[in-house]
C-alpha cells in the first residue's frame, strides 16, 4: 500500500511541490523567529561578556524602580565615600566608580542628537578607558572635554575640535569641546544604536547627580568575594559578581530580538493557519481525481483504514520533506534577519549564528499541521465505494446545508459572546471572553464561506462578464462552492487582519482628529516628536509665548510619568502653571468644585479616575512625588470625563517635585482675526533655543499623534505580503487543478472555436473572481473586526469609527493583481492544450 | 433499417464542401512509427451525408480529426470549402474550426455549467457573434428542444444532451459537420433520434455532415460510406444499406484479417 502511495506521488510531483511550498513558508518562518531570538541573545550576551571582561565584582544601590531608569536624579546612589570602602577591602585591585545617564546634546542642525536612541552621558575613567577603544584624540582632562562615541559623531555631524552643548533634566546647557572619539570593541560604533559622551566625573556628576560626589555602579576588579565587599558596603547596596550582572544587562537587549521573535512567530503561525487550508483543498482535490483509483483499491480489497493510511501517508511523506526544507530555509532566514537586526537596530553587533533545539518545533508543527489536515480529506477518501471504480468519475458538489448550519450556529455563539462582552455581561471573563468570541466568530464565518461565495462570486462576476469567456471563467469560478470558498479563504484572512488593524488605526485617527478638533480650542500646538524621552522646553519660553500680542490664551502641560504615588499607588501626575486657562483650552469641564487659585496642596481628577481611586471631593490622601518628598493633597475640584484632561493634576507649587520639572506641550489659542500662520513664525523663533520641542498647527499635531500607528500598520502590511504568497500558491493550485479536471471540456471549447486567448482570459477571470472574493470576505470580515474592537474601546476613549478606504481599495487591486499573477501558469497550460488529447482525455 | 428518400442530385451539390488531396500522416518515427493515413485522397459533396467506417487503428478518426483541422498532416492538402486549411496557423485554424465547422462528439458534447440554450449558442457566443434566431428556432423546433432549453445537461437525458449537442454543430451553418461516433453512448431509440435528425438536417437543411462511425445500421442512414483499412480508403458504397455495409465489411475483414470492432 505504501509503495502504491510513494509510486502516486511521484506521478504528481508538480502539485505536491505547490503543496509542499505552503507548508514550507510556514515551518521557514516559525524556525526562523526561533533562530532569531536564539542568535541575538547569544550575541548580545555575548557583547556584554565582553564589557564585563576583567569586571570581578559590580556594586550597584539595591533594587529602586525608579534607579532602573537610569536617567532620574532620585535614584539611590552611591556615596563616594563607599567606593573608597570598597578600595579598602582586601583583594580589590581596583574600583571604579560609573556615572551614567540620559543626556541631550544639541546637533550641528540645531536639534536633538538621536531621535529615536537615548544619548548616554558617563564618566570617563579607567575602567570605561579600557573598555572602549580610542579611534581619535584623547579623553576628557578638563570638565570642558568630552570624548565621544562614533555614532555620535555620526548622528550629530560633529568631530574632534568642535563644540557640543549638552545638558540634562537636571542641569542647565554647557558647551563642550570634543576631544576624541571611541569606538566599542569590535569595532562597533554602537551598542544598540546610542550616542554616547563621555565626561569627566565631576562633570558628570553634575549634570546626572545634580552635583553631588556619588556614583551609579561602582566596577571591582580583584579576587576578593562578593560576601566580603557586600559586607564592606552595607545592606543598602547590591553586589554581584561580573557574570551575574553581565546576564543581567543582557537581558535587557534581548528584548528587541524577543520582541522581533515574537513578530516572526507570529507570521509564521499566521503561515501556518494560512497553509492548513491549502493543504485540506489540495489532497481534498487529489482525492477527488484519485476517486476511481481508490474505488478500484477498495474493490480489490483494500480496507477503508488503508485507504485513509494511504492519503495520511501521503501528507506525511509531504510534511516530512517540506518541514525539512522548511527548517533549513528557517535557519537562513533567521541568521539574515540577526545580521539585519544587528545592523539596524544593534549597531553592527556581531552575530554568533545559534541554532536552538525549539527550532525543531518547527518540524513539529509542519508535520503535524500537513498530516492533520488531510485527515478530513482522507476519511472522505475511505467513503468512496467500490462500485465507482466502474463509474464516470463525477464529482456533483456536495449540498452546503450542513456547513452552513454550523457556520451559522459558530457564528452565532461568537456572536453571543462578542455582544455579553460590549455590554459587559461577561464579569469576570471581560475582555478573554470578548476576544474568545471573536475568534469564534471567525471560524464561523470561515465555515458560511461557501454559501457565501454563491451571491458574491455571482456579482463579482458580473462585472467580469462581458466578454463571453469571462462568463465561463465566472461560471467556473462557482462551480465548486467549497473549493472556491477553501482557496480564498487564504486571502480572506490575511485581509481580514491587516483590514480589521487598518480600521482600528484609521477610527484611531479619527478620534485624534476629532479631539483635536472639537475638543482642543487652541490654533497651535508646541510639542516634540517623542523618542527615547519626553521632551520638553524651559519655563520661561512659556512666558514669552504668552506675551505675544495675538495670543489669546496658552494652555500648558507638565508631566510626571515615573515614580510618582496616589496612595501607595504608581500613577501619572499632570500640571498646569494655569489649570483654570488650560482646561478652557482642552475645553475642560468642572464637574464640582473649582480650579480657580488652586491651593499647593490641592488635587484635582476627573470623574471616572476619581472613582477607580475612590476619592471624592474634599477627601485627603496622601501622595509621594518622584523626588521623595511626600504631601497630604486634598482634592478640591472633580473635572467631567473628557480624554485631554483626564488624569491627576497637581497644584503649580508641587512641579518642582516633577523628575523635569518643565512643560512638555503648549496650547496656543490666537486672537480672533489673527494670522494664525504669522503667529506660528512667531513661537518659531522663541523656540528657536529649544531643541527638543517645536511648533506645529493641528494638522500636524494629528499626523505626528498618529505616526507611530502607521509604523505599526505598514509592519501588520508585511505579514498580508507573506500571506499573499500563500494565497497565490493556493489559487494557482486550485486553478492547476480545475484544468486537469476540465481538460476534456477545454477540449471542446477549443475544439469548437475558442482560441487559446480565451481560453487563457477564462482562466484569467476565474482566478481573478476567487482572489476577489477573498479580499471582499476579509475587508468585510476586516470591518467588521474593526467595528468590534472599536466598540470595545469606545469607553475607553475611542470614540470614532473609520475606515480605511485607500487601504481598502489597495487591497482590493492587490486581490486583482495575485488574482492576475495566479493565473498565469495555469492559463497557460490551458491555452498549451493539445485538443485533440484533450478531446479523448479520461 | 428503411432509408430515408436518398437526395436528388442538385447543381450545387456538385461542388466538394471537403477536399482532401494525397493526405499522409504518421506518429512516431523510426521504428516505432505508425503511419495512419497513407495518400488518402477523398471528397466529401456539399450537402451530402458521409459516413466513414473501419475497424480500430484504420485512421478513421485520424483522418476526421485532420479534415477538422484538429490535427495536421505530414504531406498533403485539405480544404473546407474555398480555405486550404493545412499550414494555417493555430488561431487560423481555431477561427475555422468555429466559423465554418460543427462538431459532434461521441460523449462530453456539452458544458456543464452552461443550460442547453446556451450550449447550443456557444459557438457564436465565443465568436461574439449574434446567432440568427429564426434558424436558432427552427433547428430548436426539429429537435423538440424548445422545452429543454433552461435545463443544465446534468438535468437531460443522453439523447436529450446528443440532440442538444447536434443543435450546437448546426447553429452557426456551418460548411461541414463533423460527427464522431455521435451514437456510440446511446441507446437504440436515442440513436434513431440523433440520426433521423442528421438525415433531416441534410435533406431539409442541405447541411453537409461526415459522421465516423463503426455501426452499419448508422452508416446506413448516410448517402455514401467510406471505407477506411490500414490507413487507406477500401471501399466507396454509395445508398448504402444496414445489409450492403455489412457485406462490404465482411468483404475487407475477409481480405485484412482484425482485431474486432471498436472505434
Amino acid at each position: 500500500m505504501l509503495r502504491a502511495t510513494l509510486k502516486g506521488m511521484a506521478s504528481r510531483k508538480a502539485r505536491l511541490v505547490l503543496t509542499s511550498l505552503a507548508v514550507v513558508l510556514g515551518t521557514m518562518f516559525v524556525a526562523a523567529a526561533m533562530v532569531l531570538t536564539a542568535t541575538m541573545e547569544k550575541s548580545v550576551t555575548g557583547v556584554i561578556s565582553d564589557a564585563f571582561t576583567g569586571v570581578d565584582a559590580v556594586v550597584t544601590a539595591a533594587e529602586d524602580p525608579a534607579a532602573a531608569q537610569g536617567n532620574t536624579p532620585s535614584a539611590t546612589l552611591i556615596p563616594a565615600s563607599v567606593l573608597d570602602d570598597v578600595r579598602g577591602v582586601d583583594g580589590v585591585e581596583s574600583a571604579d566608580g560609573d556615572v551614567s545617564g540620559q543626556v541631550n546634546a544639541i546637533g550641528d542642525n540645531g536639534k536633538l542628537v538621536g531621535a529615536f536612541a537615548p544619548t548616554i552621558g558617563f564618566n570617563w575613567n579607567d575602567q570605561t578607558t579600557g573598555y572602549n577603544e580610542i579611534r581619535d584624540g584623547r579623553g576628557p582632562e578638563a570638565d570642558g572635554e568630552v570624548i565621544v562615541s562614533a555614532q555620535f559623531v555620526k548622528d550629530s555631524g560633529f568631530d574632534v575640535g568642535d563644540t557640543v552643548t549638552a545638558y540634562s533634566y537636571t542641569a542647565e546647557r554647557a558647551d563642550y569641546e570634543i576631544v576624541g572619539v571611541f569606538g566599542l570593541p569590535g569595532g562597533r560604533d554602537s551598542l544598540a544604536g546610542e550616542t554616547q559622551i563621555g565626561f569627566t566625573t565631576a562633570e558628570a556628576q553634575r549634570l546626572l547627580t545634580q552635583g553631588e560626589d556619588a556614583y551609579m555602579t561602582i566596577y571591582v576588579e580583584g579576587d576578593a568575594s562578593t560576601d566580603t565587599i557586600a559586607d564592606a558596603v552595607g545592606a543598602d547596596f547590591r553586589v554581584q559578581t561580573g557574570e551575574e550582572a553581565s546576564e543581567e544587562a543582557a537581558q535587557g537587549f534581548a528584548v528587541v530580538a524577543d520582541i522581533m521573535g515574537y513578530i516572526f512567530l507570529g507570521f509564521g503561525l499566521v503561515a501556518v493557519f494560512v497553509s492548513v487550508f491549502l493543504i485540506i483543498n489540495t489532497f481534498t482535490i487529489i482525492v477527488a481525481q484519485r476517486q476511481r483509483e481508490l474505488a478500484l483499491l477498495r474493490a480489490i480489497g483494500a480496507g477503508r483504514n488503508q485507504v485513509v493510511g494511504s492519503v495520511l501517508a501521503e501528507a506525511a511523506v509531504i510534511g516530512v520533506i517540506a518541514s525539512i526544507a522548511g527548517l533549513g530555509l528557517g535557519v537562513l532566514l533567521g541568521w539574515g534577519l540577526s545580521q539585519l537586526v544587528s545592523s539596524s537596530a544593534m549597531g553592527g553587533l556581531a552575530v554568533k549564528l545559534e541554532v536552538p533545539l525549539t527550532a525543531l518545533w518547527a518540524l513539529a508543527v509542519g508535520i503535524g499541521v500537513t498530516v492533520l489536515s488531510a485527515i478530513v480529506p482522507a476519511v472522505k477518501a475511505s467513503g468512496v465505494p467500490p462500485v465507482a471504480a466502474m463509474r464516470e468519475a463525477v464529482n456533483p458538489p456536495k449540498p452546503l446545508r450542513g456547513i452552513t448550519i454550523a457556520g451559522l450556529a459558530v457564528t452565532a455563539a461568537g456572536g453571543v459572546l462578542v455582544g455579553l462582552g460590549l455590554t459587559d455581561n461577561l464579569g469576570d471573563l471581560g475582555l478573554g471572553g470578548f476576544l474568545t468570541g471573536v475568534g469564534i466568530a471567525f471560524v464561523g464565518i470561515t465555515l458560511l464561506t461557501p454559501i457565501l461565495s454563491r451571491p458574491l462570486v455571482a456579482l463579482l462576476g458580473a462585472v467580469m462578464s462581458w466578454s463571453f469567456s469571462g462568463r465561463l471563467g465566472k461560471l467556473n469560478a462557482g462551480r465548486n462552492p467549497r473549493r472556491t470558498a477553501i482557496t480564498a479563504s487564504a486571502l480572506m484572512i490575511a485581509v481580514a487582519l491587516v483590514t480589521g488593524i487598518a480600521t482600528i488605526v484609521s477610527s484611531f485617527k479619527e478620534t485624534t482628529a476629532d479631539l483635536t478638533d472639537q475638543n482642543l480650542d487652541s490654533d497651535l500646538i508646541v510639542m516634540g516628536q517623542q523618542g527615547a524621552n519626553i521632551p520638553t522646553f524651559a519655563p520661561e519660553t512659556l512666558a514669552e509665548i504668552k506675551a505675544l500680542p495675538d495670543v489669546a490664551a496658552v494652555g500648558d502641560l507638565y508631566g510626571e510619568f515615573f515614580g510618582a504615588e496616589i496612595d501607595g499607588e504608581s500613577t501619572a501626575l499632570f500640571a498646569s502653571e494655569d489649570l483654570a486657562t488650560s482646561l478652557q483650552v482642552f475645553s475642560g469641564t468642572v464637574a464640582e468644585g473649582t480650579v480657580e487659585d488652586l491651593p499647593d496642596d490641592g488635587l484635582v481628577v476627573n470623574e471616572s479616575a476619581a472613582q477607580d481611586a475612590g476619592l471624592a471631593l474634599g477627601d485627603t490622601v496622601p501622595v509621594t512625588f518622584a523626588d521623595g518628598e511626600s504631601a497630604q493633597l486634598t482634592v478640591v475640584a472633580v473635572l467631567e470625563d473628557q480624554l485631554l484632561t483626564d488624569g491627576f493634576w497637581v497644584a503649580p507649587a508641587q512641579i518642582a517635585h516633577f523628575t523635569v520639572p518643565k512643560p512638555m506641550q503648549a496650547y496656543i489659542q490666537v486672537e480672533d482675526g489673527a494670522d494664525v500662520d504669522a503667529v506660528q513664525d512667531q513661537v518659531d523663533d522663541i523656540l528657536a533655543d529649544e531643541p527638543e520641542v517645536s511648533v506645529a498647527n493641528n494638522a500636524d499635531f494629528v499626523e505626528q499623534q498618529t505616526s507611530q500607528l502607521d509604523l505599526l500598520l505598514n509592519s501588520v502590511q508585511v505579514l498580508l505580503a507573506l500571506a499573499i504568497i500563500i494565497a497565490i500558491i493556493g489559487v494557482v493550485n486550485t486553478l492547476v487543478l480545475s484544468v486537469l479536471e476540465r481538460t476534456r471540456e477545454l477540449g471542446l471549447l477549443r475544439a469548437i472555436g475558442m482560441t487559446r486567448g480565451q481560453a487563457r482570459r477564462m482562466i484569467t477571470v476565474e482566478s481573478v473572481i476567487i482572489c476577489l472574493f477573498g479580499a471582499v470576505l476579509g475587508i468585510a470580515v476586516g470591518i467588521g473586526l474593526g467595528w468590534t474592537v472599536q466598540q470595545a474601546l469606545e469607553e475607553e476613549g475611542l470614540t470614532s469609527f473609520a475606515l480605511p478606504w485607500p487601504l481598502i481599495a489597495g487591497y482590493l487591486i492587490a486581490a486583482v493583481a495575485v488574482g492576475l499573477l495566479a493565473a498565469i501558469a495555469p492559463a497557460a497550460r490551458a491555452a498549451k492544450l493539445n485538443v485533440l488529447n484533450a478531446i479523448a482525455y479520461e | 433499417m428503411p432509408l430515408a428518400n436518398p437526395p436528388a442530385p442538385q447543381l450545387t451539390r456538385t461542388r466538394a464542401a471537403v477536399d482532401a488531396t494525397n493526405l499522409l500522416r504518421a506518429y512516431g518515427s523510426g521504428e516505432a512509427q505508425v503511419v495512419a493515413l497513407r495518400n488518402v485522397s477523398v471528397q466529401f459533396a456539399s450537402g451530402a451525408f458521409t459516413a466513414i467506417m473501419g475497424p480500430s487503428g484504420s485512421g478513421k478518426s485520424t483522418l476526421m480529426h485532420c479534415l477538422a483541422g484538429l490535427d495536421t498532416v505530414d504531406r498533403g492538402s485539405v480544404r473546407i470549402g474555398d480555405t486550404e486549411i493545412t499550414g494555417l496557423n493555430d488561431k487560423a485554424l481555431t477561427r475555422l474550426r468555429r466559423d465554418k465547422i460543427g462538431f459532434i462528439f461521441q460523449q462530453f458534447n456539452l458544458l456543464p455549467t452552461l443550460t442547453a440554450e446556451e450550449n447550443i449558442l456557444l459557438p457564436a457566443s465565443i465568436a461574439g457573434a449574434k446567432a440568427d434566431p429564426a434558424w436558432i428556432g427552427r433547428v430548436i423546433a426539429t429537435l423538440d428542444l424548445a422545452d429543454r432549453l433552461t435545463h443544465k445537461p446534468t438535468e437531460l437525458s443522453g439523447g436529450q444532451q446528443q440532440r442538444v449537442a447536434c443543435a450546437r454543430a448546426l447553429a452557426t451553418r456551418p460548411e461541414v459537420v463533423f460527427a464522431d461516433e455521435p451514437t456510440g453512448n446511446l441507446d437504440t431509440r436515442s440513436s434513431g433520434e440523433v440520426l433521423r435528425f442528421l438525415r433531416r438536417s441534410v435533406d431539409d437543411f442541405g447541411q453537409t455532415i461526415v459522421m465516423v462511425t463503426h455501426d452499419p445500421s448508422a452508416a446506413a442512414h448516410a448517402d455514401r460510406v467510406v471505407f477506411l483499412a490500414d490507413g487507406q480508403i477500401v471501399e466507396d458504397l454509395h445508398r448504402p444499406t444496414a445489409d450492403s455495409v455489412i457485406d462490404t465489411m465482411r468483404g475487407f475483414e475477409n481480405r485484412v484479417p482484425l482485431a474486432g470492432e471498436g472505434r
